[in-house]
């Protein structure tokens, strides 16, 4: 890059910085307030926490399609990942080995902790998902997991589970007026049977970003 | 029961599925399935054409919340017309991509499932009221869109997946810094509920969300001088690709750029503004013509064909802001013709370059003698889609312009009228330069094979429909009209 150019990058940066400080000295107070919203409806959602009644009720289909973005990403690595790359695993120190046996199935209860509690308390699918891929990321790291060729049928059933139960939850509630409008009493429940197929699909999906055609050096 | 098949959460939903579906069924598979979902979801935009036509503007609160607690879904005219664009180009170039991986299988492993993901993505987008939430439809479509370029592999196209990768975050960037700016604003981020606060109270935070996102669209949409991504991305990537990246998905961002501009952002428009963007479209019109006539692979000509056919989306601009409602009309309905004609023609072109590829073997224009006498009907289809992009009658590129034409000079913009007379002038220089080695005879020691029939038929199917749009263009104009975007 010539240096007029970079000279160029630096004003506009420097210029849309003051412009957003600018901005926000002249904030006015907003027109609508969401959380007042929330916290009203919140008896209705079919969960206590705020945080999950909006990311799967009151604005799960932003959530549904967020899912088919994470999944899509896996997809995009895995056209990338090439053959060769999935050799079996290297054998790590024995004392790593140990320790990720030990500590694996523990995560896996964290991630169900972390799923169960998040109707009440921060928590939910994401966190839970993002503990299992940590599990898989650590067991491969010990040696103990191959690097992903192409994922089998069952690999890829369990990808695509919390999408595919997510859509279809999503339209088998059509007949309520509109899409992913849950009946009141059943909210609960199928807001936990959507957040139990994504966190495997996510847990899966993460680990996937990982194990996909990487290589880890002894 | 009527609930359970209102089309609008339907388009999303469908192809979200049978995308996801033609992952798990594993590589390459998923072809049937998905020229069958598309076909039903071609059904199913009729259906909601045709609800608009009879009750007007449909609206579909998901969750049953309503704005601003939950999402709402819109289809006015507007949005009809790019769903039924989009359905009408994917349904012929998935039947052409059945044949042509058939023939080139490099990137048929996940072209099905991506795909679900492209048109899942686009039907959601066209059909959100809702800042944020179109933000994620973009992060969709983008990473569909990225993926699909570099899906075949190899280090050209890789690298031209990457830097469309940086443009299209960076413009998914500018959107959402532009979405918290009115959301820190407001409150919300409904459009319903935004357009009466931006018309009654317009801070500084909400203009430079509005330079923001319009920012944001442009680089996305790959209007001049934002276009450098387009070409590699376009000519490197396995012909049905180019196709749909060419025919939609650059239209869903000029889509979101031409309703922010009527609908949420039309208090904050300028005269000077759309004159900005009439001139960047001017520029993009000559600059991308004359690069198109200079090269030597055929789909790098087309690739920047579509560099130079994206400006004439954006001559609307300054036809139809701030002037009589009349010759705005005619301004939005040309502009959006536009959109469709070269969607359609695109598509057709591409498919068509691909089947030559296939046929010669390699990408040069310099070596397409033969292809006029063995692939006669590709040809046509070459041309038919060359005659829509040149505007001449009885095309629906010929409706576009005339229509743009007439906002012209009922306003007395005529430097556009030049604009568009020689860009259509370059625009045949460039066809002609196609159609003229093609009819050329085989060159000693080349050879010309034949390519399977559905890949003739499917591109002259969408050569065909840019033509009919033309001629039975009156209906599509009357279903714009519904909902009061134009």
């Amino acid at each position: 890059m010539s240096r007029a150019v970079a000279a160029l990058v630096v004003l506009l940066a420097a210029g849309l910085a003051a412009a957003l400080g600018l901005a926000m000295l002249d904030l006015p107070e907003p027109a609508v307030r969401l959380p007042a919203r929330v916290a009203a409806k919140l008896g209705d959602s079919g969960v206590d926490h705020p945080v999950t009644a909006v990311l799967l009720n009151f604005r799960a289909y932003d959530t549904l399609l967020e899912v088919a973005v994470l999944l899509l990403a896996l997809v995009g690595v895995l056209a990338l990942a090439r053959p060769h790359a999935a050799r079996a695993a290297a054998p790590a120190h024995p004392l790593l080995q140990t320790l990720a046996r030990l500590v694996a199935p523990l995560m896996v209860l964290v991630a169900g902790y972390l799923l169960w509690i998040g109707a009440h308390a921060p928590g939910g699918a994401f966190q839970a998902g993002a503990v299992l891929a940590a599990a898989g990321v650590l067991l491969r790291l010990a040696g103990l997991l191959p690097a992903w060729a192409q994922p089998g049928l069952l690999l890829r059933g369990g990808l695509a589970l919390g999408l595919l139960v997510f859509v279809a939850v999503a339209v088998a509630v059509l007949g309520q007026g509109s899409l992913l409008q849950y009946p009141p009493a059943a909210a609960g429940g199928l807001i936990l049977l959507i957040e139990a197929g994504l966190t495997l699909s996510i847990g899966l999906t993460l680990a996937g970003l990982y194990l996909a055609g990487t290589e880890v050096e002894p | 029961m009527t609930d359970f098949l209102d089309p609008l959460p339907w388009l999303i939903m469908l192809p979200l599925a049978w995308g996801t579906l033609a992952f798990v069924l594993g590589p390459g598979r998923g072809g049937r399935l998905a020229i069958a979902a598309i076909a039903l979801q071609g059904l199913l935009v009729l259906q909601l054409a045709g609800q608009l036509l009879a009750g007007g503007a449909r609206v579909h609160a998901v969750g049953g919340w309503g704005a601003p607690l939950g999402i709402d879904l819109l289809a006015d005219g507007l949005a009809a017309v790019m769903l039924l664009l989009a359905q009408a180009v994917a349904l012929p170039l998935a039947i052409y991509a059945r044949g042509y991986f058939a023939a080139q299988p490099k990137g048929r492993e996940l072209f099905w499932p991506m795909t679900g993901y492209l048109l899942a993505a686009l039907n959601a987008l066209f059909l959100s009221a809702d800042l944020f939430n179109i933000y994620v439809t973009l992060e969709l479509l983008g990473l569909a869109a990225v993926g699909l370029v570099a899906i075949a592999g190899g280090q050209a196209p890789v690298t031209a997946a990457l830097r469309y990768l940086l443009a299209t975050l960076l413009g998914s960037g500018a959107w959402l810094l532009g979405v918290a700016l009115i959301y820190g604003s407001y409150g919300s981020v409904s459009l319903a509920i935004l357009a009466p606060l931006v018309g009654a109270d317009a801070p500084l935070a909400a203009t430079l969300a509005a330079a923001l996102m319009l920012a944001g669209l442009l680089l996305k949409t790959a209007l001049f001088p934002f276009h450098f991504w387009l070409p590699p991305a376009h000519g490197g990537a396995p012909a049905p690709v180019s196709a749909l990246l060419s025919a939609l998905v650059i239209k869903a961002t000029f889509y979101l750029v031409l309703r922010l501009w009527l609908e949420l952002f039309a208090p904050l428009t300028t005269v000077a503004a759309a004159q900005l963007l009439g001139i960047l479209g001017a520029a993009a019109i000559l600059w991308g013509s004359a690069l198109a006539l200079a090269q030597t692979r055929l789909k790098m000509l087309v690739a920047y064909s579509t560099v130079a056919q994206v400006g004439y989306l954006f001559l609307l601009f300054p036809l139809a802001t701030l002037v009589p409602p009349d010759a705005a009309e005619s301004a939005v309905q040309g502009g959006v013709m536009q959109a469709v004609a070269h969607g359609l023609a695109k598509a057709a072109m591409f498919a068509a370059a691909g089947s030559m590829i296939v046929a010669t073997g390699r990408d040069d224009i310099g070596r397409l003698g033969g292809v006029g006498a063995h692939l006669p009907l590709t040809l046509f289809s070459f041309g038919l889609a060359g005659v829509t992009l040149m505007g001449l009658p009885p095309s629906g590129g010929f409706s576009a312009k005339w229509l743009l034409l007439r906002a012209a000079l009922e306003t007395g913009q005529w430097w556009w009228v030049a604009v568009m007379i020689a860009g259509g002038l370059l625009t045949a220089a460039y066809v002609f330069k196609v159609l003229r080695r093609a009819f050329l005879p085989v060159a000693s020691g080349d050879r010309v094979t034949r390519v399977p029939r559905t890949l003739e038929f499917s591109a002259f199917a969408l050569a065909l429909a840019a033509i009919l749009l033309g001629l039975f263009g009156a209906p599509l104009l009357a279903l714009l009209a519904v909902g009061g975007a134009a």
